[in-house]
């Protein structure tokens, strides 16, 4: 089965020395050699942004989609080859700002996926304008007079509408980080993994020792039940943090906020989908008795 | 005017609000009249509503092949004063309203000279039917009655139509039927006009445009349909779904046309044959996908079934006016196929092709209708199941990648997008052992990394490998199609493109009779766009003419454009109706007399 070093390709790195992709990255291609998958198994998918250039550094079946359209080109991919476990890269500007549309209704239809969003808080590829996901007041080229807007609360989000599966993890703690992406793959359902992934040229404010002092671990909590949606609603509400709260005033968890053991996924409604859809154009289809109709 | 001759076809219209079911009672109509071996064309115009606004429904009916609607009106069933008001000048003089007097008053049009008037208490003979919004039933059953049509045919096309309700209502209806063709019968038996079956025809299909493309696109082997609605594409999407589970197609109503246009694009990934459909507007959403098509080099199939814009435009009215935005659609080049359906028969035919297109270029393809086309049924005949192919181009759906050394590079990986001469990679499905590719919405190399296409000559090469392609499809769409007599011939050469080719097979009919020599040509594929034939059509006549469905003349634009050459004359429409055959026989006459 490959090993990291199969899937990774040795080009030279377009991210900043520093960046939180390298962790996430590092994590990610750790857990598929342990997952035993081979490169057939999975294809991978991309929007647009930082993590995008990722696309590049990995040895898969995969694709490298338009910003903020990464979900419904994976969700193509996934509802036309069941034998393909579906993994979405997404950005905080691509997936929550520009595709938030499709990250609602990817939620809600709870597509057999693994969606993880490099959540910087911040504009990296474009030079640092805010995202839909920095913090109110931050002052950034596009918002000189500082934030404006609450961020949007992605796990809040993804709770309320009635998601199967999702975590928060830190782009700091690679072992926790591998947990998560563990669990997600495991899951059988649309696996929400926002991490948070501090950008070390753009965004000042929300660093890694920022966060270090700050997160903490949900499984670390007593009495955190990650299947009662309504704690997890909870929760989601305290990762909301302002830009001079101290580290003890202001906690972040980190983990599985909450889980569903048995899902009723999208392509579990679609009894059609029980073959790769491409055997259909074989030969054409004998439509004569369709034709009676008319 | 030399219209068919008086008595030779039938031409009704029904008219009345919105919510009366005139559309359902209009098909049903039609369906009886096919069932009797004649041939039909039907005509939905309506506004952009649910209940109330001015609805009609109008059907043609001939004993002959017929290829578009027509502007006059034998018989017109008036459910309310309002279709009395805008379309008694249609009635052909001796032609007939029936009409309910309790409903609709007389005041300010009966008596007239030119009309004879058909009251029948639709209305009253509905409620004793069982319920009054079987008016309509009551009046295709007198309108039957007045041309002496049998009643046979009617009442089963009604128990068709109501298959799947509970079975009184299909009886109710044939009891209303037949009290309206009573009532009529016993008092109307001297109406000039009859209408007979014809006994021992091949089985026609009647269907609309949209129902032809879904049927293409099922019988071409399609296994993933997206899209949003959008008038009038939302029965394509109607029709997929109805057949998803036995057809074995996964669609998916999209929460916009933006989401289509990604999932289609990924299906295509995994080899499927995947296809969606809009408007003009929905289109306008997916237009930066369909780029992500291109530079990708997606297989995928296209329907933009346009409506007047821009903008919301008129929803449900039809125009040919995003001619040049399909061709152009997007940032950046690359090479698209489009292909322009002129009825139900092109559009089945053209579906099925686009498929195979696709495969073979690796690239998008667009099939470009209107509402004319997506609305209105027409009786064709059986569509030829025997001529369907299937060509999936230089695809590898299974095994090993390294068994197609001519795909690799020197360290054995795979190169989706290798430069080719034909410009046409191999592609292998993802699956296929070794088979790792990136598909790129950015400009890519060979194996499809970003990091490298920003290289000059990587995007060099990559740019023209792909425009290598349209080359290719010279080669492989359909040809521009004749009708008519030779252009050198002519009196007056006609080029069109698209449904304006019902209304000036029609006309050139009409024309016949008159001594009018008329060569038309349909530019069956728009793009490429084939210059040489156009080119020689144009030069070969005398005086030549182009007729579209726009006010600035794209066609004519794009004729000037790649052919460097001009036409003499030219006929728009652009107020949200067809081109109807009258107008155009009209303004051929004068061209060719002007000659």
């Amino acid at each position: 089965m490959p090993k990291v070093a199969d899937i990774q390709r040795a080009l030279e790195p377009t991210w900043c020395p520093g960046c939180g992709n390298y962790n996430m990255q590092k994590a990610l291609l750790e857990v598929l050699e342990e997952s035993g998958m081979d490169f057939e198994d999975y294809a991978m998918v991309w929007g647009i942004g930082c993590h995008g250039n990722g696309a590049d550094f990995y040895r898969a079946q995969g694709f490298h989609g338009l910003h903020g359209r990464a979900l419904p080109l994976a969700t193509g991919i996934a509802l036309t080859n069941p034998d393909l476990k579906v993994i979405v890269n997404m950005g905080d500007g691509d997936g929550y700002g520009i595709g938030g549309n499709h990250f609602i209704h990817s939620v809600r239809r709870n597509i057999d996926m693994v969606a993880i969003y490099h959540n910087n808080q911040i504009y990296g590829l474009t030079t640092g304008q805010a995202s839909p996901t920095s913090d109110q007041f931050m002052q950034t080229p596009s918002t000189p007079g500082g934030v404006v807007e609450e961020p949007v609360n992605p796990v809040g989000v993804a709770v309320a509408q009635g998601a199967t599966f999702v975590a928060r993890g830190f782009a700091g703690d690679v072992e926790h980080l591998k947990s998560l992406y563990r669990q997600a793959l495991d899951h059988h359902g649309f696996s929400l993994v926002d991490v948070y992934q501090p950008c070390v040229t753009w965004n000042k404010v929300n660093t890694f020792k920022w966060f270090r002092d700050r997160v903490y671990k949900l499984e670390e909590l007593d009495g955190y039940d990650p299947t009662n949606r309504t704690m997890a609603f909870e929760k989601s509400m305290s990762t909301f943090h302002e830009l001079t709260c101290a580290p003890d005033e202001c906690k972040i968890p980190i983990g599985v906020f909450y889980r569903e053991a048995e899902s009723f996924t999208y392509q579990d409604g679609l009894p059609q989908l029980d073959r790769p859809m491409w055997k259909h154009a074989e030969a054409p289809r004998d439509i004569s008795k369709i034709l009676e109709a008319y | 005017m030399p219209l068919p001759p008086r008595g030779s076809e039938l031409r009704i219209k029904i008219g009345g609000a919105a919510g009366l079911g005139i559309k359902a009672a209009g098909q049903t109509l039609a369906r009886s009249f096919v069932a009797a071996g004649l041939e039909v064309f039907d005509l939905s115009e309506y506004p952009s509503l649910i209940r109330g606004g001015h609805n009609t429904y109008t059907l043609r009916v001939s004993p002959r092949p017929i290829s578009s609607h027509v502007e006059a009106v034998d018989v017109l069933i008036a459910l309310d004063r309002e279709t009395v008001d805008v379309h008694l000048d249609e009635v052909v003089d001796g032609g007939a309203v029936i009409f309910d007097p309790e409903v609709t008053s007389t005041e300010g049009w009966l008596p007239s000279p030119r009309i004879r008037p058909v009251p029948v208490p639709l209305a009253k003979f509905a409620k004793e039917a069982g319920g009054p919004i079987m008016a309509n039933t009551v009046a295709l059953g007198a309108a039957l009655g007045l041309v002496h049509f049998p009643l046979m045919f009617l009442v089963d096309s009604l128990r068709e139509q109501f298959a799947h309700k509970k079975p009184e209502i299909a009886e109710q209806n044939a009891a209303a039927a037949s009290v309206g063709y009573g009532y009529i019968t016993k008092l109307a038996g001297d109406f000039w006009m009859a209408v007979e079956p014809l006994p021992g025809q091949p089985k026609r299909l009647l269907v609309d445009g949209n129902e032809a493309v879904g049927l293409g696109a099922l019988a071409a082997g399609i296994g993933f349909y997206a899209a949003y609605p959008m008038t009038p594409a939302s029965s394509i999407l109607h029709f997929m779904a109805a057949h998803e589970r036995e057809a074995g197609v996964v669609v998916k109503h999209t929460e916009d046309e933006i989401a289509a246009m990604n999932m289609v694009v990924g299906a295509a990934f995994t080899g499927t044959r995947a296809m969606c459909a809009s408007a003009g507007g929905g289109f306008a959403l997916m237009v930066e996908a369909f780029g992500m098509a291109g530079v990708s080099e997606s297989a995928v199939v296209v329907g933009v079934l346009t409506r007047p814009g821009p903008a919301t435009g008129l929803p449900t009215w039809t125009e040919q006016s995003d001619l040049r935005y399909v061709i152009h659609a997007s940032q950046g080049e690359f090479p698209r196929v489009v292909l322009a359906p002129g009825d139900r028969s092109d559009a089945f035919e053209l579906t099925w092709k686009a498929f195979n297109l696709a495969d073979q270029l690796q690239t998008p393809v667009i099939i470009l209708g209107d509402s004319y086309l997506s609305d209105n049924r027409q009786s064709v005949p059986m569509f030829d199941l025997d001529a369907v192919t299937i060509d999936r181009g230089k695809l590898v759906a299974e095994g090993d990648v390294a068994d197609h050394p001519e795909a690799l590079a020197e360290d054995g990986s795979y190169l989706r997008y290798k430069v080719t001469d034909d410009g046409v990679s191999l592609r292998v499905l993802p699956g296929v052992k070794g088979a790792q590719q990136l598909g790129n919405s950015y400009e890519h190399d060979e194996y499809g990394y970003g990091q490298r296409g920003e290289a000059a000559e990587v995007r060099a090469a990559q740019n023209e490998k792909r425009m290598r392609k349209l080359e290719l499809a010279r080669t492989l769409v359909p040809a521009p199609a004749t009708f008519g007599v030779d252009p050198a011939e002519a009196d007056v050469a006609v080029l069109f493109f698209g449904t304006t080719k019902g209304p000036v097979l029609e006309a050139m009919r009409w024309l016949e009779p008159d001594g009018v020599n008329v060569a038309a040509m349909q530019v069956v594929t728009v793009w490429p766009f084939p210059a040489d034939e156009v080119r020689a059509f144009l030069g070969a006549a005398e005086r030549s003419i182009i007729v579209e469905g726009n006010i600035t003349g794209q066609l004519r634009g794009l004729v000037r454009e790649q052919c460097l050459v001009d036409v003499d004359d030219e006929l728009h429409r652009y107020d949200g109706r067809p081109f109807s055959p009258e107008m155009i026989y009209a303004k051929l006459t004068e061209v060719a007399h002007d000659a």
